[in-house]
């Protein structure tokens, strides 16, 4: 028996799990996917290790913002990406993650209203 | 290295891993392949990235999982949450109901325990009362003595008379050493009352008040004037001389009384229960410590370490002290390798009791143990019974530490009661035991009682065994899975494992009881071969006593032997006595040797000549039925102006004469004062044990009295009869009496007590140690029923059916009786295993047989296997008596 998903997050999210939900916001994608399109999407600044990255993934799943998709056929070339899981961002998911970059926003727009910080920030 | 990953990924918890595995391995085997990670530094880069990414995440996972199941456990509102108290109350209430409504197992698991604890608490508060902490002085443990080690005369380390004066000289010049005393011990005549009576001496030679921490009750301490040569004649006495012969008279101080006819006035009265090894009158020695031979060791040294110092610092000092004196005196050549050991006076005037003193506390300890393990097989049968309670009480919600808890509470109840009980047990016992103490030892005036120290032992293994007896149930209970234990009949607990944590305490049970049996078997083997061993002489009929004469009224060599073959004669007319002589020291234990030279022995030896030198009478050998060997004895021709003559034992031969022809052998003694004349042996005698009657002989040289060259005053007289020792007391006193009426004898016995004192010890330990054997047994016994009686009340069914298809009565018993015998089987060798681990702590207890001497393993294992088979008949029996029938139906 699974505990009942908690309350939407509080605190804000991690950028590495920020990351997560932007990579899949691009569409489904199986787990050593999620990590290269992260790393790519930052070039390589943000590196997910395996046991981080699926860490993640239980959280999120746990907390509702991401599910198991049905697995997509077109890659089913062989028995092992047969089994792979997917995931994809449930509608919680999308309005926790377009929540967390309104709040991104808010921030930069709070910094480019310093004028010292505002070269280089437009 | 794939595996290696595979494993390290049991650092999660298991939920993780079966959510995930499959796709880490995935992601493994995809970085793999990248070629970033290819190459020796690559590979090393990978895995720096993969284990820290591990332990990190791993960690995170293991205190959610934590955190998780912390927080998800039911919790009682607040209202209904107890604390540690409430809870305890609760749980002692709850005991309690459960003891009370079964009284058949309380009553035998309180029996068993208060059994247990109470011997051991007996047994320690005997030691600690005689052995560990016989002294009242504060701070016992920095009390030491110092004893000397003189490896070219004997391997023994002695501290009781074992060095001279001006070796104490140099000892007190220790800077880990606050104060120091030194003292030769004698005997003192005490007259001027209705009976003169003679008093064990203490001649000191510096104040031991201090050294002992304990100011005198009344008066003082000597002063350095009355301790300097030819100083006052001043005494201190002991609390129960001052009690016994002045009745505890206030005006003491300042009286004068007469010790050895010499008018003497008491400064102080030691406080009760202070006596320097029995010593009740204590005298300032008043010689000239620096002018005495480095050889007159008869001064036993005391001091007391400086807060600064410690044993060791003393150890190391002393041995410095040790090196200078033997460069300083090359002369004495028992000297080369000498050592100075300070040992707590405690442990050094007991060192010969230790041991015994350790076996029986660990023969207690092991009952105590076989005890437990019973009540842990109780426990565990009734936690068995219990398994459906614990199982609802689970399933309803309650945390497993709490159950744990719960039991943990029942048994330390169990073990304080025990205790309790214990305690009662042992100070009853400690009254008679404390009587039966003999008085060579109740001289001492030791005490033994509950103590402080006896009652945080006594707690100490209550909680222990407590816990001991607790842990299986409770571990048991821990491992309860409520979901099985509901849907099967509650008879669960009793599968595999139960049995095998039984059979398991059954086979520790067993091993412990042979250990027991194994040492009490041995030890006993010793007594009997020391009352068998030839003594070398005949103890019967004989009575022996102690004269010391006054040196004015008889102040020399003739006066005294004049007054001894005086008193031989008188007493050899008393009717009934058929022998009498007198002697320096006699069997069973001499106390006097001196180093001797040898005329013609090679000097350069690993050790030195030394014998017991030994001043007899005439009719010593006679008196005694000592068998000359060679030569002849003493006889009237050996007089004091005449040549000196002796006359030595078998073991004096064959030690330090070899081949030789000991008949005209020359030996001298060297004395304090360097050597003395030239002796020539006229004669051998046989060897009578002269160093106990559990040692081996050692050398010995006789010498007449007339020829004694230090006019021994001290002498023991020994009268043979024809009937019964004892009565011959009176009339010898008689004789005594008519020759001097003022002359006391003291330590009047016969010698078959002195015999059976000096073996007092081993015969001791073989009685304590058979009685906690067969209480051992008794209860290995009772553990064996229970577990075959369990086991085949279990095992009902099966035994219906075997005997459904044919098996015999006969089989049956056969069956059950095979498992006992594998039980007792594996518990003899192990047992027998543990005995041989620990043979040498017991070998130096034993006299004429070995550890792994065969008949007495014979016979332990015969006792073991007669008990173990009637323990498990009854159980055999009632199973062959099983009605197929009614066993099948049975459920």
């Amino acid at each position: 028996m699974r505990p009942q998903p908690p309350e939407p997050p509080r605190k804000p999210l991690s950028l590495p799990v920020i990351h997560i939900l932007l990579a899949l916001a691009d569409g489904a994608l199986h787990g050593y996917a999620i990590k290269q399109g992260v790393e790519e999407r930052t070039n390589g600044t943000v590196r997910l290790g395996p046991g981080t990255l699926y860490e993640a993934v239980q959280r999120l799943q746990d907390d509702g913002l991401i599910e198991e998709a049905t697995s997509r056929a077109s890659d089913s070339a062989n028995g092992q990406q047969a089994q792979r899981r997917y995931y994809a961002l449930t509608p919680r998911g999308w309005d926790v993650l377009r929540h967390e970059l309104r709040q991104l926003d808010v921030i930069l727009e709070r910094a480019r209203a310093n004028p010292k910080l505002r070269k280089g920030l437009t | 290295m794939r595996v290696i990953y595979r494993l390290l990924l049991l650092l999660y918890p298991a939920s993780f891993r079966r959510r995930f595995a499959a796709e880490l391995m995935e992601t493994y085997d995809n970085d793999r392949s990248l070629p970033a990670y290819r190459g020796a530094a690559g590979f090393l880069r990978l895995w720096r990235y993969l284990v820290t990414d591990l332990l990190r995440s791993s960690a995170r996972q293991r205190w959610r999982a934590l955190r998780w199941r912390a927080d998800s456990r039911p919790q009682l509102p607040p209202q209904l949450r107890r604390g540690f108290m409430e809870t305890l109350v609760q749980d002692v209430r709850y005991a309690a109901r459960q003891f009370t409504r079964r009284p058949g197992f309380t009553a035998v698991a309180l029996i068993s325990l208060a059994l247990g604890i109470g011997a051991n608490s007996l047994i320690f508060g005997l030691l600690d009362g005689f052995v560990f902490n016989p002294f009242p002085y504060p701070q016992p443990d920095r009390l030491i003595a110092v004893g000397g080690t003189f490896p070219k005369l004997s391997s023994d380390t002695t501290y009781v008379e074992a060095l001279s004066t001006p070796e104490y000289l140099d000892i007190k010049q220790a800077r880990s050493f606050a104060r120091t005393c030194a003292f030769d011990l004698g005997n003192r005549n005490l007259s001027g009352g209705d009976v003169p009576e003679r008093v064990f001496t203490a001649l000191v030679l510096d104040d031991p008040f201090p050294v002992m921490g304990m100011p005198p009750l009344l008066g003082r301490g000597f002063t350095a004037e009355e301790l300097a040569p030819k100083g006052p004649k001043v005494a201190i006495i002991s609390h129960r001389l001052w009690q016994s012969r002045f009745g505890g008279d206030a005006q003491i101080i300042n009286r004068a009384i007469r010790v050895a006819g010499e008018t003497t006035t008491v400064v102080g009265v030691m406080p009760p229960r202070l006596v320097l090894i029995g010593t009740d009158l204590w005298l300032p020695w008043g010689g000239e410590a620096a002018a005495m031979p480095r050889t007159a060791r008869q001064f036993t040294i005391l001091a007391r370490l400086t807060p600064e110092a410690s044993l060791d610092s003393a150890n190391a000092e002393l041995a410095t002290i040790a090196s200078q004196t033997q460069a300083a005196s090359p002369e004495l050549k028992e000297y080369e390798g000498w050592r100075l050991i300070a040992t707590p006076w405690a442990a050094a005037l007991l060192q010969d009791v230790r041991p015994a003193a350790f076996i029986l506390l660990a023969a207690v300890g092991l009952v105590l143990l076989i005890a437990c393990a019973n009540l842990a097989n109780l426990m565990l049968a009734r936690s068995t019974t219990r398994h459906r309670e614990l199982a609802v009480r689970l399933a309803l919600g309650a945390a497993r530490s709490r159950i744990a808890r719960q039991l943990l509470t029942e048994s330390l109840l169990l073990g304080l009661a025990g205790a309790t009980i214990g305690l009662v047990i042992a100070r009853v016992g400690l009254g008679f035991a404390s009587a039966l103490i003999p008085s060579q030892f109740r001289m001492l005036d030791l005490q033994a009682g509950v103590n402080v120290r006896v009652l945080v032992w006594t707690s100490l293994i209550a909680i222990a065994s407590g816990l001991l007896v607790a842990a299986l149930p409770a571990i048991q209970a821990v491992r309860t899975d409520p979901h099985d234990s509901l849907k099967s009949d509650g008879r669960t607990g009793s599968g595999r494992a139960g049995a095998r944590i039984r059979s398991t305490l059954i086979v520790a049970e067993i091993a412990l009881s042979v250990v027991l049996l194994l040492g009490a078997g041995l030890l006993m083997r010793s007594v009997l071969n020391i009352g068998n061993a030839s003594l070398g002489f005949d103890p019967h009929g004989v009575v022996t006593m102690r004269l010391t004469l006054p040196q004015q009224k008889y102040p020399d060599g003739p006066a005294i032997t004049a007054f001894f073959e005086e008193l031989v004669r008188r007493v050899e007319r008393v009717p009934g006595v058929t022998a009498a002589a007198v002697v320096s020291q006699l069997p069973p234990s001499g106390f006097s040797s001196s180093q001797l030279e040898i005329e013609g022995a090679p000097a350069a030896g690993t050790t030195l000549p030394t014998a017991n030198t030994t001043i007899a009478s005439r009719g010593y050998f006679q008196a005694l039925q000592i068998p000359t060997v060679r030569g002849r004895t003493f006889t009237s021709e050996d007089v004091a102006t005449g040549p000196l003559r002796m006359v030595v034992n078998s073991v004096f031969v064959s030690r330090y004469l070899g081949e030789r022809d000991p008949i005209g052998a020359r030996v001298r003694v060297v004395g304090r004062g360097g050597p003395g004349p030239w002796g020539e042996i006229i004669g051998v005698v046989a060897d009578a044990r002269n160093n106990g009657a559990g040692a081996p002989v050692r050398p010995e040289a006789f010498i007449a009295m007339e020829q004694g060259r230090d006019a021994w005053n001290q002498l023991f007289l020994v009268v043979r009869g024809s009937g019964d020792a004892s009565s011959l007391v009176s009339p010898v006193r008689s004789a005594v009496a008519s020759l001097d009426a003022e002359q006391p004898v003291y330590l009047i016995q016969t010698l078959e007590e002195g015999v059976a004192l000096s073996s007092f010890q081993q015969r001791t330990s073989a009685l304590l140690l058979g009685i906690f054997a067969s209480v051992a047994l008794v209860l290995a016994a009772v553990g064996i029923y229970g577990v075959m009686s369990y086991a085949v009340s279990t095992r009902t069914r099966e035994i219906g059916v075997r005997m459904a298809v044919g098996a015999e009565r006969i089989d049956v018993l056969r069956l059950v009786l095979a498992q006992v015998a594998r039980l007792a089987v594996f518990g003899l060798l192990i047992g027998v295993g543990l005995v041989m681990l620990v043979r040498s702590l017991i070998a130096g207890l034993l006299y004429g047989v070995e550890p792994s001497d065969p008949v007495t393993l014979a016979a332990v294992t015969l006792a073991l296997g007669a008990v173990a088979l009637l323990a498990g008949w009854i159980p055999a029996w009632r199973a062959s008596r099983v009605n197929p029938l009614q066993a099948l139906r049975y459920e």
